[in-house]
């Protein structure tokens, strides 16, 4: 009394990409170090040049 | 008073570098653990929710990111972050509505990429192929491989109904 066997579709492979996209937020302004570290450096390169423009 | 308001500050920094190097390391409950050191001394610091709810749903919590969400007024702000938590908790007519809602013209494409998801879920073939034709052109990213086996996915569910005709699949 076993019913006959039937092929049925598989499931298709799905991929979910969406959560690729969560990131969190930019911390740059929030930590210390870095920021200030590049505008120390643009500040003294700015500064070495407007000094050799003058001259 | 200053010395109060520069231990807070001192604490918040110190907090931000930890939640930045677990974050990275990927150990977001490590991660949870300095953001509420955040939320603890400045409960309204919006870049510390938001932390907390990403960090919460890549802990795979996300009916509590979503309370979170709610409980914090991020609705209108954290769109994605909320339509996610609904697909995720197969809520997908209300993630539909938060994305739709938003009104966001043209539709970012984090937003587009779930929104098609949702539309997969919600076994709405057609319109879902559409949204994959146009991501796909549109799109040119590490994941065009897994891209075009959705995209086989949506035309093997309508290949399936003997009503509609098999797409072609570019």
């Amino acid at each position: 009394l076993t019913p006959d066997m039937e092929p049925i579709p598989c499931k298709p492979l799905f991929f979910d990409l969406a959560m690729n996209y969560l990131e969190m937020p930019s911390l740059e302004d929030k930590l210390e170090s870095p920021g200030k570290k590049g505008a120390s450096i643009t500040g003294f390169v700015k500064g070495f040049l407007g000094w050799g423009g003058n001259k | 008073m200053s010395k109060e308001t520069n231990t807070k500050e001192a604490l918040v920094k110190a907090a931000y570098s930890d939640v930045n190097k677990f974050a990275s390391n990927q150990e977001y409950d490590k991660a949870v653990k300095a953001v509420n050191r955040i939320l603890g001394v400045a409960p309204d610091d919006q870049t510390a929710l938001h932390c907390k709810v990403v960090c919460l749903m890549q802990l795979s919590k996300f009916d509590e990111a979503h309370k979170f969400i709610e409980k914090n007024r991020m609705n209108g702000t954290l769109i994605f972050e909320k339509a996610y938590c609904e697909y995720r908790l197969n809520k997908q007519l209300q993630a539909l509505k938060t994305i739709d809602e938003a009104g966001m013209q043209p539709l970012p494409d984090k937003l587009k990429e779930l929104r098609t998801q949702v539309l997969y879920r919600l076994e709405k073939y057609e319109e879902c192929l559409e949204a994959y034709k146009d991501i796909i052109k549109n799109s040119s990213d590490e994941y065009e491989d897994e891209r075009r086996t959705n995209l086989s996915a949506v035309a093997a569910n309508l290949a399936l109904d003997p009503n509609k005709d098999v797409p072609d699949v570019p």
